[in-house]
């Protein structure tokens, strides 16, 4: 009943990749999105594919784990693209039945499917090489400038961190309970949908109530050890700016650039 | 309140939608998660802004590309014709965190701040499905189809999944009082 779950995409690695700051891919990920929504012809893609390359190409991450973060979306890809190649009108190239294929329909299709490729493989390349942890603590770094305005930068970042730790933990949580009411006769798997939505309840009710003893327990034991919240808290690992993550930047300026001068000075 | 503990609660919700998004029960055709029931209890066990802030969270962690959405996480996902959907978790665990606030946590009460819970998400949902599916995927649907397409096929099982919402608040409240009425503070 529980669909087998693969918690995190993160291939550890030792790569320049890697080692860049996770505040600076997380900015440069953003600038990459933004970058694809500017892009109005192909030759913006030429230039964006080089700002994917190169990084998947140093991060020494196998093709297959970003053909998999595209897996989930597939089946817009080709929607997106049979719709676009049928639908869209202009100059026909090829008719199958009533369908025809215009000239302008495979350019759309083809616009918009690698768009989206584009855009996931980008997304899923920042997951696959930084650790939640990571990714966590540069969201902290990167909020922290708001906390003026009362964005509680710490404290959000910390919840992200509690919850990706006890997902595994609720998770076998879940099965255990799951397993005890079997033993007691349970059965999750029979039943028409209305018998086996009531069934549910007897593996809900302790599921809930664990989980606000196990808060309770680890509320206790982080003000045990004096927990209050990011105000003057040291590191031990300090997140630092190292060459890469200069040359990252002065690389992703000169793309932007290229991107822009595309988008006004090529048709 | 605790804030710590607070803070600890919300992590937990965050972490029991993730996994709901992963529960299914198994069905020909179309087999339904568990997903929106742990919304509906994000927002009767937290209140409203604990239980908004929850779903808020859940919703901004998937985006980032942690893993707790149903398939994966990513940004990509904002293309999903499904995503509207998750704006409205986020809503709707406010309403109905607003709804049951300083009142007592019978069935009746459950059942009806969640039926609201329920159709606030469609009115992010559907809206969502429907311009995603015309305006980004070129997918020419009517309003009527995107409505029997994005609600009128969840209905039943909602419906089902909020009667299941409602016979457990009495019971799950009876038992976490202890705990929220907080004996250190």
């Amino acid at each position: 009943m529980l669909k087998d779950i693969n918690i995190g995409q993160y291939i550890p690695g030792d790569s320049p990749v890697h080692r860049m700051d996770p505040r600076v891919k997380i900015i440069l990920t953003i600038i990459y999105v933004v970058l694809l929504f500017v892009i109005n012809n192909f030759y913006g893609y030429a230039i964006s594919s080089v700002f994917i390359i190169l990084p998947v190409v140093l991060s020494k991450i196998s093709i297959r784990y970003l053909f998999k973060g595209l897996r989930p979306i597939l089946i817009i890809i080709l929607i997106t693209v049979l719709f676009n190649l049928f639908l869209t009108e202009g100059e026909v190239v090829y008719r199958i039945g009533s369908f025809s294929i215009t000239k302008e329909g495979i350019r759309m299709a083809a616009f918009m499917a690698l768009r989206l490729i584009f855009l996931i493989t980008g997304t899923t390349l920042l997951t696959l090489t930084t650790s939640p942890i990571d990714l966590t603590d540069g969201i902290e770094r990167l909020l922290n400038p708001f906390k003026r305005i009362g964005v509680p930068a710490h404290e959000l970042a910390m919840m992200m961190t509690i919850a990706l730790r006890f997902i595994p933990t609720l998770l076998e949580e879940t099965e255990k309970i799951m397993k005890a009411q079997m033993a007691r006769g349970a059965d999750f798997e029979s039943g028409n949908f209305i018998n086996r939505a009531k069934n549910m309840v007897p593996l809900l009710v302790p599921l809930f109530i664990s989980a606000f003893r196990r808060a309770d327990d680890l509320a206790m034991a982080m003000e045990a050890r004096c927990y209050r919240g990011g105000e003057n808290r040291t590191r031990m690992k300090q997140l630092k700016m190292s060459a890469v993550d200069y040359a990252a930047f002065a690389f992703t300026a000169l793309l932007s650039a290229g991107v822009v001068y595309t988008r006004f000075f090529f048709h | 309140m605790n804030k710590t503990r607070n803070m600890i609660l919300v992590a937990f919700f965050i972490a029991l939608t993730a996994i709901g998004a992963k529960i299914e029960i198994p069905l020909p055709f179309v087999p339904i998660t568990l997903q929106v029931l742990f919304v509906f209890m994000a927002g009767i066990l937290l209140g409203k802004k604990l239980g908004a802030l929850s779903q808020l969270l859940y919703v901004a962690m998937g985006l980032i590309g942690l893993p707790v959405f149903a398939k994966g996480g990513g940004l990509g996902y904002v293309f999903k014709p499904s995503f509207g959907y998750l704006i409205g978790f986020i809503l709707a665990a406010y309403v109905i965190g607003l709804i049951v606030e300083n009142r007592e946590l019978n069935f009746k009460q459950a059942f009806w701040a969640s039926i609201v819970g329920l159709l606030v998400i469609y009115a992010c949902g559907v809206p969502y499905l429907y311009y995603i599916l015309n305006n980004i995927m070129g997918v020419n649907i009517t309003p009527y189809g995107a409505v029997k397409a994005g609600m009128l096929t969840f209905l039943p099982g909602d419906i089902i999944k909020i009667l299941v919402v409602a016979s457990l608040t009495p019971q799950i409240h009876k038992r976490i009082k202890p705990f929220i009425e907080n004996k250190r503070m």
